[in-house]
């Protein structure tokens, strides 16, 4: 897809760049992590400076030993009127972070309506209830079939210290015209 | 690149337009707002009139980034755009759809991808083409015309253009183009988009005295039962389903029913669903209505006449038709033919119903439930309301003029027609406009494409359509405009500089030789265009004024507020190019009767083509439904997101719609009553080359329209969130299938048959039945027309695009194609 990548131009792109540079530095830390050898990391502005415009807040979501293949972890992220969800798929995910690259974070707000969309196990998908827009997890959260126009806001993560941090968002959250307020 | 955080908002004083969605049917009502760049509203203070300092809570105004886009005038002036769905329109009351939810990032821009769009008319030149100006292009086109008609005759003219509404179609253009081309020049050789000839797709219904578009969207919301014959509306028509079916499925219609039919029972809708596949729409329905309230009939190729009719039997010896409305409403000796041959009254019963079981796969019972649902009187004993749709699976099914016969005959007898909660309608893929004057050819119409291969026509003149991706036996397509458009392209490559005389007598040499002059007219450059001698740079979607009619027939006015790009011009303005500059030749000739046909194209704005053809459109008796008198750009300014619903008539100097056809129960037959239209038994059987391949072949090519899939995916082919979805076609195979021939998802496969072969990217899916498949029809990656045979109707020249059957071959894996797909399934709503 690389001749595709370079029309990315068109605007509303937000896989390329961003996303290679997510899979290297998350990557790096697990594999950090896994060797017992973590740095401190730095602020997320600083580490994720693709996905801030102003700046995100550094928010713990859990420890990475608690988050066991099928885990789904609600959380508010950048904040408290973000609803967002922490999944560990069983598969590994563009984007994922920690044991096969399986955790990933999305705001659950549907990119429709607003509606909240929900993780259905059996077919690993997200499903908003209002319009049956679906988003899958291991794409980055781009629609599986639906009413959005937009994928689902990536929540970024990282590890530290043995902990799962979201450290940055990318893509506009529904209702919002900045993510940070 | 930096993923969008912000999205500017409209400043209090951004200007502001009313427009519909420029793609499906629907026509969902937007709001566009523009502002130069640097002057965006603040959170606190914009023209959407909210609070941004706040999230918006669902169903809020929200501008997403794909609704938001910068474009630069031709002035090199640059706005921003935002276009917004329209929560004062009663279509899609806010509601956005994938398609028009990404209406900004379709416009053009000159910095993104959209920047591809045709921007000045080029002529073929050495191995490719250059641009020239409008001055050239018509004077050498033109030219061609002329000496094609005066040598061959107009037939020698070909045309393939679209008649639609929507973008780039609407009133306007698809009047100038008639103009040109039936009162102008004349010709027969007229086809429309994808399809062979220039014909109705629903010949039956008109024969019938039935309109394609008889009912209100409300009546989705007020039937008992919808009844969905060979359609996916989640997918293709989205807010008609989701904002007017849905409500009805789930109960939240139930007050308007009660306040539309007081204390007649009532309760919340069933639907039926005739579709070979468990779609979207199937899923969605069963979430909102529950399971017990939806009925699947996953019906076998080639049997939609029998199991329409199977369920007419039962309905009939039920005694759940309305004898009322078929003495008073229909001509009666019809009814009579109906019953002996299309109903077959003189088999028995179970011998009928059990060949309609076999040859549908659907069980008797659930043609009973079926029959009970669309006809048994309600629990207080009235009349059950049933609103019945169709769509491509049905009209472009195993013999088309049969197919909608039954199910027209279906709405009659059962008097589904001009009530409230009523109505036999298309659910239509693109919106509607056609106001032409007649067609000269007859019925059935002259097959253009085969004039084309054969060498009868010299010259084929083909706008907004891309008959190498979507005709039938598209392979044989490309032949004919590579060897026969070669012998052109040569000739003009020997004329190159030479005066215009010169080059055009050498052109006609070219065609004596079989050589043919092709012309395209379109937005983008497209597979047929890279053939073409000429090409011409048309306007699109909001860089002109348009009218169109949606899938009720709601008449509304799309903004301009764009300059189109370059030198392109709006499709009526082309037209009068050429039939001013072919009066210029035939007056300067002396010939005056030639010279007459093209008069009165001296309009000065899109307003005076809608104006003209408002007074000289007369439609026919049986297709009243773009009639629009007293209609002007100003009242329908006035009437914004909401129009007016066509046919108008004027009553005391005020223009009134129509919400409903035959409430009045006229029929547009000379009786004013409607026929039956009856299939004569034995049912028509497969035409000899459909049964070679499906008798050699081991999976049937079902192929359609789907969710991101806009017909020739022409605009979203250049946009991220449709190609890293769909960057090749997908085929759908059921997963045993799948498995025995070692296909895992995302792969490539070959699929291959007499006709020709297209790669695929597997998608196994429970939504088809073993045997079967679904591809997608128009991708231009690899098109379903490359499979599909060039079997018509006799009747009425309408392909069979359902109809092929085809071996497929694993390729392998293409992880560079395919790594953005997901292979989860697309028709889980709960």
């Amino acid at each position: 897809m690389t001749g595709q990548e370079d029309e990315a131009g068109c605007g509303h792109r937000r896989t390329a760049s961003v996303d290679r540079r997510k899979v290297l530095q998350w990557g790096g830390a697990v594999g950090l992590a896994a060797t017992g050898a973590v740095p401190k990391v730095s602020l997320a502005q600083e580490v994720t400076p693709a996905v801030a415009e102003k700046g995100f807040p550094v928010f713990e979501v859990a420890p990475l030993a608690k988050i066991e293949v099928g885990s789904e972890i609600a959380f508010q992220y950048p904040d408290a009127d973000s609803p967002a969800v922490l999944l560990r798929l069983d598969r590994p995910a563009e984007g994922g972070i920690g044991p096969g690259q399986s955790i990933v974070a999305y705001s659950i707000l549907c990119t429709h309506k607003g509606c909240p969309v929900a993780f259905k196990r059996s077919h690993n998908m997200l499903l908003c209830g209002c319009h049956w827009s679906s988003f899958d997890p291991a794409k980055a959260g781009r629609m599986v079939i639906g009413q959005a126009s937009e994928p689902l806001p990536q929540i970024a993560l990282e590890v530290s210290n043995g902990v799962v941090r979201a450290v940055g968002v990318a893509g506009l959250i529904y209702g919002r015209h900045t993510n940070i307020r | 690149m930096a993923p969008p955080v912000k999205v500017p908002l409209p400043p209090r004083n951004a200007q502001t337009f009313s427009t519909v969605c420029q793609f499906c049917i629907v026509g969902c009502g937007y709001k566009v707002y523009k502002w130069p760049v640097g002057r965006d509203g603040v959170a606190e203070a914009n023209a959407l009139g909210v609070d941004f300092r706040q999230p918006q809570a669902a169903f809020g105004k929200w501008v997403a980034p794909s609704m938001h886009a910068v474009i630069t005038e031709r002035d090199g002036k640059q706005f921003n755009i935002a276009i917004v769905p329209d929560d004062a329109c009663s279509v899609n009351s806010g509601l956005s759809s994938v398609r028009g939810g990404g209406l900004a990032a379709t416009l053009y821009a000159p910095d993104r991808p959209t920047k591809a769009r045709l921007t000045t008319p080029l002529l073929a030149q050495g191995d490719g083409q250059k641009a020239v100006s409008w001055d050239e292009a018509v004077g050498l086109g033109a030219a061609i015309i002329k000496a094609v008609t005066d040598r061959w005759g107009a037939d020698a003219v070909g045309m393939k253009f679209f008649d639609h509404g929507g973008g780039g179609g609407g009133f306007e253009n698809n009047w100038a183009v008639g103009r040109l081309f039936f009162s102008g020049i004349g010709t027969r050789s007229a086809s429309i988009h994808n399809r062979p000839a220039y014909n109705s797709e629903v010949h039956a219904a008109g024969d019938a005295g039935i309109a394609a578009l008889t009912n209100a969207y409300v009546d989705a919301q007020l039937a008992d039962t919808i009844l969905v014959v060979g359609a996916n509306p989640y997918e293709t028509q989205t807010n008609y389903f989701l904002n007017h079916m849905v409500k009805n499925l789930s109960g939240d219609a139930l007050s308007l029913k009660r306040g539309a039919f007081g204390a007649e029972a009532v309760e919340k809708g069933r639907m039926i669903v005739v579709d070979p596949r468990r779609t979207m729409t199937v899923a969605a329905a069963e979430a909102a209505a529950g399971k017990e309230r939806v009925l699947h009939l996953a019906i076998e190729p080639g049997s939609d006449i029998w199991l329409l009719n199977g369920i007419a039997r039962i309905i009939l010896e039920r005694n759940w038709h309305d004898g009322a409305f078929i003495s008073q409403r229909t001509e009666t000796q019809t009814f009579e033919a109906y019953q002996r041959s299309s109903l077959m009254m003189d088999r028995p019963r179970n011998e009928m119903l059990g060949e309609a079981a076999q040859r549908t796969g659907i069980s008797i019972a659930d043609m009973e439930k079926a029959a009970q649902w669309i006809a048994a009187p309600k629990a207080d004993g009235s009349p059950r309301r049933c609103l019945m749709h169709y769509e491509k699976g049905l009209i472009w099914g195993f013999k088309n003029y049969e197919n909608v016969a039954a199910i027209v005959d279906l709405a009659l007898l059962t008097g589904s027609l001009g009530k409230p909660g009523s109505g036999v309608s298309r659910l239509g893929g693109h919106q509607e406009g056609y106001v032409r004057p007649p067609y000269p050819g007859g019925r059935p119409a002259l097959n253009v494409d085969e004039a084309v291969r054969r060498g009868a026509v010299k010259l084929y003149w083909v706008g907004g359509c891309n008959p190498l991706l979507t005709t039938l036996r598209a392979g044989a397509m490309e032949v004919a405009f590579k060897e026969r458009g070669g012998l052109v392209t040569a000739s003009l490559r020997a004329s190159q500089g030479k005066p215009i005389g010169e080059r055009v007598a050498g052109v006609v040499e070219a065609l004596k030789q079989g050589g043919m002059f092709l012309m395209v007219q379109d937005i983008y450059s497209t597979a047929s265009s890279a053939y073409a001698h000429l090409v011409l740079p048309a306007a699109g979607w909001g860089e002109t004024n348009l009218t169109s009619i949606n899938g009720e027939r709601r008449l509304r006015l799309y903004q301009r507020f764009m300059d189109p790009p370059g030198d392109a011009k709006p499709d009526w303005a082309i037209m009068a190019l050429f039939a001013k500059k072919l009066h210029e030749f035939y007056r300067a000739e002396g010939n005056s009767l030639l010279a007459n046909r093209f008069l009165d194209f001296d309009w000065a704005s899109d307003e005076d083509v809608f104006i003209q053809a408002r007074y000289a459109f007369k439609g026919t008796a049986a297709d009243p439904i773009e009639g629009y008198a007293g209609v002007t750009y100003d009242l329908l300014r006035r009437l914004g997101p909401n129009g007016i619903q066509t046919p108008t008539r004027i009553v005391n100097n005020v223009v009134v719609g129509t919400a409903r056809l035959y409430e009045d129960g006229k029929f547009a037959t000379p009786s004013g009553k409607a026929r039956f239209i009856t299939a004569s038994p034995p049912y028509p059987g497969y035409a000899a080359k459909v049964e070679a391949q499906r008798k050699r072949y081991r999976f049937w090519i079902n192929n359609g329209r789907s969710n991101h899939i806009w017909q020739t995916v022409y605009h979203h082919r250049f946009l991220d969130f449709f190609n890293e979805r769909m960057p090749i076609p997908h085929l759908e195979m059921h997963p045993d299938d799948a498995k025995e021939l070692q296909i895992a998802a995302g792969d490539v496969v070959e699929i291959a048959n007499d006709v020709g072969r297209v790669e695929a990217m597997a998608y196994p899916t429970d939504a088809v039945k073993r045997g079967h498949t679904f591809l997608i029809f128009g991708q231009p990656r690899g098109a379903a027309g490359e499979l599909v045979s060039d079997h018509v109707d006799p009747a009425t020249t309408i392909p069979y695009y359902k109809g092929a059957w085809a071996d497929v071959r694993r390729i392998g894996p293409r992880p560079e194609l395919t790594k953005t797909v997901s292979f989860l399934p697309q028709n889980v709503a709960e």
